[in-house]
Formats: C-alpha cells, structure tokens, sequence
C-alpha cells in the first residue's frame, strides 16, 4: 500500500494542483511538469503523464496552456527520445490551434523544436502530413498554426515535396482571410533563409508570393512584404544573382510611395537592410525615394529614416559621386529634421547624424554638418542636445578638436548652465576629453572656471561629476597645475593668508563637504609634498568642524591619505601617519557622534592593517 | 522602567502611561547601546542589495523589524532634529524617485534627512522604499529620521497598495504585518532646532503646545480621531479657523491657527507634506506653512515636479526641485508606436 502510494506520489500531487481553484497555482504546477517527468521515467511518462496531459489540454484555463506548450517543446528526452514523441505532438496539436496567440505560439515554438529532433523518416511519418492537415484546415487557425511549422520542414524534404510546400504555402499567403495572409507573410522570412538549393522554380513560386504581398489590400499584411524583401534580397545577393534587381527595386519604390504610412514606415525602418543589397546603379535611384521619405507627412516615419542616415550615407558614399550626392540631395534635408516640429524626430536624427562627419571628411563636416550641430545643441528639447553631445567624438577624430571646440565653446557654455542637471552631468563628463586635446592654455582660460562653478550646484549628482572631473583634470594637466589653479584656490586653512577677493564662504557646510571630497578624490593623483603642504592643513582645521558629517568625512579622507602615503615611498610619509593623523582620529574615536566615532576606529584599523602589510 | 534622571523631563506630563515613559526615556542616549559590528556589516548588505531595488528576504525583514523596534521605540513623539537637515515629502513606493532624490540632495549618511511620512502605497515598489528606509535609520540613527504618515497604517495599506505588494511579492501577508507593527513605534513630529515643526499632516485643535504631542501614546494604530489621527490627517486651508476636512479625517486649519500655533510655540516654520503639489513646495499662511512633496509624476500620471527642503547651520532654506528618474530599460522616446499598430 505504502509503495504503491510512493509511486503515484509525483502525479497524484501534479493532478491534485491542477484542479486548484486559483489558476496562479495551476500555472504554478504545471511549471513542474518536467520535474514530474523527470522523476517517473520515460516508460511512465508516456502511459500515465502524456494522457492527463492530453486532457489537460482540453479543459483549462489559457494562462494553463501557455506553460504546458512551452515545456512540452523540451519534452524529447524526457519521453526517451524522439520515437516516442507522437503523443507529445498529439497534445501540442490541440494547443496549437488555440483561439489565443500566446498559447498557439507557443506550441509552434515547441513543435519547431521537435521537429528539429525527429529522423527524417518520422518528420515525414508524422510532421508532413500534420502540416498538410493543417494547411487544409477549415478553420482559420488550423491555417494560421501551419504557416509558422513550414520552416521546420521545408529545408529537409525532397525537391517535389518541396515545390508542393511551396504550392500550399502559397494558397495560405492568398488565403480570404487576412489573420492567415498575415500568419503566411510573416513566418516567409525564415522560410526564405531556410531554402537551400532551391530551384528556380522555386524562386518562381516565391516571387510570386511576394508579389501577392505587394498588392495585398491589407496593410497589415502588405507592410509584411518589406521584410520579405529583405531576405530574397540577401539569398540573391549570396547566390550573386542581380539579374531581378530591377524589378525588386520597383517593389522597393511601390513600398516607399504607399499610401498606408505603416509600410512606408517599415520600408523606412528597414532602409539599410533594403539598400545593402542593391548595385551601384539601384542605389542612387534610391537617394530620391530615400529624400521623400525624410519628408514625409508622419513623424514616425521620419524618425525611422532618420535612424539609417549612416548606414544609408555609407553605401552611397562608395558610388561615383556618391559624396556630391549626399551633400547636395540629403545634408539639406538633414538640416530641416533638426528643426522638425516633432521632438522624437529631432532626438532621433541627433543621435545618428555626427556619423556623417567620418563619411563626408574634413572640409564637408565644418562647412555642412557643424551648423546642423549647432542648432541641434541648441535644440529646447534635452534629449536632442544629449544625442549630439554623446556622440560628439567621431566629429572629433573627423575635424580636430580646436575647430569643433571653436565652434562649440559658445553651445557648451550655454549647456553647462542649463536647468536640466542631467544636461549638465553630460558637458561635465565631456569635459576631460575636451582637455586632453586643447592644452593648458587654452583650457585655463576657457573652461576652468566652468569647472569650478560646477562644484556649488545645487544638485548632489553635479557637485559629485564636478569633483571626479577634477580629479581627471589633474591626471592630465598634473600636480603643479592642480596646486596652482585647483588647491590654492579651493582649500585654504584658517592660519593661510588670505588676500584675494574671489575667497571662499565655507560657512555653508555643503560647500566645507564639497571641498572635502575635492581633497578625498585628488589626494591619490598628487605630489606628496603637495599633499602634505596644501591639502593637510585644511583637512586637519575641519576635525574641529561643528557639523558631525564634515568631522566623519575627515575620519575616512585620513584613511585615503595613510593608504597613498603607503605607496608614496616618502622616508617622512609613516612619520606623518603617526605624528599627525593617529593622534587626530584617536581624538574623533571619542567624538560626542556615534557615525564619527564609527569611521574614526574604521580608519584606525584600516592604518593599522596598512602597517601590518608593510611589515 | 522608572528613571530619577527622567523626572524633570517628565514632571510636566499627566497621565504618563508606561509608552510615554518610555519615548521619552530616549532622550538619554545612553540608553540605547551603539549597534554591534555585525549588525553593521549586515546592515550595509542589506543596503546595497535593497539600493538595487532588490526586496530582502522574509527572515531579514523579521531581523530589521525587530532592530528598528530597539532604535526608533526610544525616539520621541516630537523627535529633536539638528541642522543642516534635508527635509522630504511623500515617497509612496516610488523607489526610483527615492534613489533620484539622493541624487539631488547627496546620499546618506553624508548628508542628513528628514523624512515626513507616506514611504508606502500607489508606487510599485513600497516594499523595497521602506526596507530601505527603515535600514538606513537603523544603519544611521543620527543622520536620518523617518516620521510617520498617514498610510503608514493597517487600515490604509490594505487599500491603496502595500498590503497587495507584500503578497504579491512574498506570497503571504507576514512582511506586511511586521512593517505595520513597526509602524506604530515611528516617531510623530520632529522639531528641528526648536524652530522648525516637522510632522506629515497638520495641527489638531486638541494641540495648542508640543509639549501637548509629547504627552499623546503615540505605539498605537493610527486613531481614527483625535490628536495623533489629526497630526497625520490635516490639511492648511485658505479659510481661517478650524474646518471638516473633506478627506474624513482630520482637520482644515486657517492662517490664524498656523500663526497663533507658531507664536505659542515660537517656531519659524510648520513643514509638512501630505498633499499633492506641482511645483514639489508651496507656501500656505504667509510662509508660516510649508508643504514638500518629494514623489515627482505622483502614480507615475500626475505630472508634477518633486521637491525637498535643504536647511542649513544657519537656517537659510533652499528647495531643490527634481523631475522623475529616467529608469533604466524604459524608452526615453515621448512617443512610442506599440507594435500592434504596425
């Protein structure tokens, strides 16, 4: 009694899950359905598992379904291989033909990936004639179920079966309902990839599919076409036949001039994919369509368009006067995007149009495309001027750095002062790269102080990309540079003499903490002597700080300074330590503050590990 | 529970019953021992985890609970607050406004929060909002202080949210009961150097000093009348004098209350949040009142701009406005065609 309840332990729990009321834990269960499997062995799977599941399948609830087509697709061993899958495929069968999509794809997935598994001898046993019942169905979704199990298929039987195939796949893309011709359209693709060795027969009945497609009078079908092209386009391509250029070409211009924005936005969408594939000659026949298109009446259009400038500006660029053409027939067009009403478009082609500058060289890029960027930069809409500024650099390697800078001084300027703060935070982190190519000079006058307004934002996040980008200045610029114009401006101590006018009011505790973090950050990428004559006496006059945050921020910059002075190799650095900066973090150990308290004996211990180590 | 050293501090209370005693006990710090090593160390896991907007498990919400117990059983019905302090706004669950706020204000510990309440319901991630919350007050009791709201309550959570997120989220109600218990034990108001009277709805007209708050039992659900249900549940009204407030509870209170309850008191400013406002701050009662509002796109469809108050050593206020955070994975395209039109 006992073993024979062992047994049927694992179905028994399965079934009693199934029939909970809440579908959550159904769907739950029937996760497990491979586990259960898993533990009743192939033989029993088959007998017991597969027939509940086949009435399963019949009575429950879609979501149920949905996890039950999913992991029968990896049900192949755990039936004990592929001969014994019928039942498998049997209970797919019913799914696949389900109302709901979510189950049917799913169930077409898993069917595809038995397929995969199946001898040939089965696949024509079992899969064709499936297919084939399918395709006949009298039902619409039986049709649309077999559109998607062709690509299984069709690469591995015989070359009259195949032309067969063909003949029904056909029937389904001119089926009367437009839910099959959709299913048909958009499952041909694959199938395209999939045809190995076809006939030129073959191609003919696909040709003719596709121009079917074409003049389909849905567009929810038609706009399908666009990607059927794309792969006819790349198998002609791979067998270097060019010899129905033309006539794709007239499709392609059919497609780019339809009515229905949907297929002149996927045309759009795919216009890369669609121009890789022709010659020299359909290219610049495309530059036209390609203009119209920048021009048309939808903004999600033009925004696709927008997106394959590089790409499409690329091909051209390889043709006889390819580049006079883009100068002359699409930077104009360019121009009148960066002022498009639509700001989706906008940010689209700000994203994209810097990688003209690398096609068009040196002279074109300053004379067309920088006054595009200008504008752009000055765009109201953030997202437009972040899209130029983060792609900035291939400018850059394209014009130099002093002209882009020249011309764009004024933009950044304006930029770095802008409400948005994540504007700002994207000039700041474009500013150590700007550096390292205009000099010294140049930076000292021009940018400097930028850098150093960028410290008293308001906001935390600024303030924090303004340290860090001085820490980045300093490794560029050096020590020297960092104690004339950065430390003898930012850290004074109450005993150095102060005579200047542009003095700090540290009597905001933001501002003490922004130049303690200043100090935090740079004292690892500067001279020791610097460290020990500039940067110590204002830390060591904040221990005493009234605000307890300030006097916990002290406690770890010691330990950043014991850790660089470690690895100064200063005969005077240990002295330091031990002199100077133990004594004070002894004294915030027994601080009123509990946090400073905390990071003082944190610090402490770290030093004392540092020794440890150089011991 | 009894304390010599207490007396004075207790000598103007009535009726002091034993949960009074003991928030007001907490002003001994001594009482309260520092927090051990490990807990530290397991405290700042539990940060970091929670800082990616992962939830803790249900033993570690246990944990926390029971440490948050110990700290916050000790604060105050009008907990003491030193400058420089952030003050902030309704959170309601949005945990990426929350890490955005930080983003704006500097993060904590370095810089010192206060906050006035409304950490759950409406926002999708109440539960991650306050574990990480109620970790960084016990992490860093000094430097964050969290008031209590009026949905930090078993009543209103069932309604609007956190209730549902705590099953969804751990499949049973176990975390939303400890967060509810723990509720009962945050501190009321925060008086922030005697000058600035922090709580999250408004006055009640049973509390004319704050020395009347130090007196209310405060560990207890929030009442559906009565001084503490006011404190949360008020709102500033353009009308003098006390009105009914169309929320059900709580009062409306005019300019004249404001003003005569800032002078008895001799405070500044009444700061309080509760109320949706676009511009994230808004002055009410010739700037006796202030409320902050610091979840930006309330239920993510408002609209509205976020804000928090930053006062510093010398009390000079700045408000710092912020957007919503741009989440990660999420299009930052305006408009975007579902595939179904396609």
């Amino acid at each position: 009694m006992d073993n024979f309840n062992d047994d049927l332990y694992p179905l028994a729990l399965l079934m009693d899950e199934l029939k909970h009321d809440d579908v959550a834990n159904r769907v739950q269960a029937m996760r497990k359905v491979d586990t259960i499997a898993m533990a009743l062995g192939p033989e029993r799977t088959v007998n017991e598992l597969l027939p509940f599941l086949h009435d399963v399948a019949q009575d429950d609830e879609e979501e149920v379904f949905a996890e039950l087509g999913t992991k029968l697709g990896s049900f192949v061993p755990l039936v004990g291989g592929h001969q014994h899958c019928e039942p498998v495929i049997q209970i797919l069968l019913i799914l696949v033909s389900m109302e709901e999509p979510i189950v049917r794809d799913k169930a077409i997935v898993s069917l595809n990936l038995i397929a995969d598994e199946l001898n040939d001898e089965e696949l024509h046993g079992i899969f064709l004639p499936m297919v084939s019942t399918l395709s006949l169905g009298n039902w619409f979704l039986k049709k649309v179920a077999a559109c998607g199990l062709f690509k299984s298929i069709i690469r591995r039987v015989n070359e009259e079966t195949r032309h067969e195939l063909l003949q029904t796949y056909l029937k389904l893309l001119t089926d009367d309902s437009p839910m099959v011709r959709r299913a048909a359209a958009s499952n041909l693709p694959a199938i395209i990839e999939k045809l190995d060795g076809a006939l030129p027969a073959d191609w003919d009945v696909i040709l003719a599919m596709f121009h079917h497609l074409v003049l389909d009078d849905q567009d929810s079908v038609k706009f399908l076409s666009v990607d059927v092209l794309v792969a006819i386009l790349a198998r002609f391509r791979e067998l270097g036949d060019d010899s129905h250029n033309s006539q794709f070409l007239a499709s392609v211009l059919a497609l780019i001039g339809d009515a229905s924005w949907r297929v002149r936005y996927t045309a759009a969408d795919r216009f890369g994919k669609l121009a890789t594939n022709f010659g020299d000659a359909e290219l610049a026949k495309l530059v036209d369509p390609f203009v119209s298109l920048m021009k048309d009446n939808e903004g999600e259009v033009r925004k696709a368009i927008a997106r394959q400038l590089p790409d499409f500006c690329e091909y051209l660029a390889n043709i006889p006067d390819g580049r006079s053409i883009i100068v002359e027939k699409i930077v104009p067009v360019v121009a009148e995007l960066a002022e498009d009403p639509h700001e989706a478009v906008r940010a689209a082609a700000a994203s994209k149009v810097t990688g003209l500058a690398p096609i068009l060289g040196k002279e074109a890029t300053i004379e067309q495309l920088l006054p595009i960027f200008l504008v752009m930069l000055k765009d109201e809409f953030p997202e437009v001027r972040l899209n130029v500024i983060s792609s900035l650099s291939v400018v850059n390697s394209t014009i130099g750095v002093s002209l882009l800078s020249t011309h764009l001084l004024p933009a950044i300027t304006e930029l770095a002062q802008d409400s948005k703060w994540r504007v700002r935070l994207a000039i700041i982190e474009y500013i150590p790269k700007l550096a390292d190519q205009l000099g010294v000079s140049f930076f000292n006058s021009e940018l400097l102080s930028l850098c150093m307004l960028w410290l008293w934002d308001p906001v935390f996040a600024i303030r924090d990309a303004a340290v860090n980008n001085l820490k980045e200045l300093i490794v560029i610029f050096g020590s020297e540079w960092a104690n004339r114009e950065i430390i003898s401006r930012l850290l004074h101590s109450p005993e150095s003499s102060q005579d200047d006018q542009d003095q700090i009011d540290y009597s905001n505790f933001v501002i003490r903490l922004t130049c303690l973090f200043t100090a935090t950050k740079i004292i690892p990428v500067v001279d020791f002597d610097i460290v020990v004559s500039s940067i110590l006496p204002f830390v060591n006059h904040l221990v005493n700080d009234s605000v307890p945050n300030i006097r916990f921020n002290v406690a770890k910059l010691y330990l950043v300074l014991a850790e660089t002075f470690a690895n100064s190799g200063q005969p005077n650095a240990s002295s330091i330590v031990s002199n100077d900066i133990l004594p004070k973090l002894e004294k915030l150990q027994s601080d009123e503050d509990v946090d400073v308290r905390f990071y003082a004996s944190r610090s402490i211990q770290g030093i004392e590990n540092l020794a440890l180590k150089a011991n | 529970m009894e304390d010599v050293s207490e007396s004075q501090q207790l000598s103007h209370t009535f009726g002091n019953d034993e949960s009074t005693n003991s928030a007001n006990q907490g002003s001994s710090s001594s009482i309260r021992q520092e927090t051990p090593a490990a807990s530290i160390d397991k405290l700042d896991q539990w940060i970091e985890k929670l800082a990616k907007c992962e939830p803790l498990s249900e033993g570690d919400v246990k944990q926390l609970c029971d440490m948050a117990i110990e700290v916050l059983q000790f604060e105050e019905n009008v907990q003491p607050v030193h400058v420089p302090v952030t003050i902030c706004g309704d959170v309601h669950g949005q945990f990426h406004d929350l890490m955005e706020l930080f983003q704006i204000g500097g993060p904590c510990p370095d810089t010192n929060y206060l906050f006035m309440g409304d950490y759950v319901d409406r926002g999708y991630y109440s539960v991650e909002t306050v574990s990480y919350l109620v970790c960084m007050k016990v992490r860093f009791p000094n430097r964050i202080t969290i008031l209590r709201g009026n949905h930090e309550s078993r009543q209103i959570t069932q309604v609007y949210g956190f209730y549902d997120e705590c099953l969804r989220k751990y499949g049973s109600a176990t975390v939303w009961k400890l967060f509810t218990d723990l509720f009962d034990y945050f501190p009321i108001t925060a008086l922030v150097d005697n000058k600035i009277f922090c709580l999250h709805g408004g006055l009640s007209p049973m509390i004319e000093t704050i020395d009347q708050v130090r007196e209310l039992n405060r560990i207890q659900e929030v009442p559906h009348e009565g001084p503490m249900c006011d404190l949360l549940w008020s709102d500033p009204d353009d009308r003098g004098g006390w009105g009914i407030s169309p929320r059900g509870a709580g009062f409306t209170f005019g300019q004249d209350i404001s003003e005569q309850f800032n002078h008895t008191n001799d405070l500044s400013l009444i700061a309080r949040a509760h109320q949706l406002v676009m511009e994230g701050y808004s002055w009410s009662h010739q700037e006796s009142v202030v409320t902050i509002f610091s979840a930006p796109n309330y239920c993510y469809r408002c609209g509205n701009q976020a804000a928090i108050m930053e006062v510093d050593e010398q009390h000079n206020r700045q408000f710092l406005q912020y957007d919503p955070s741009i989440r990660p994975g999420e299009p930052t395209v305006t408009r975007k065609t579902p595939d179904y039109f396609l």
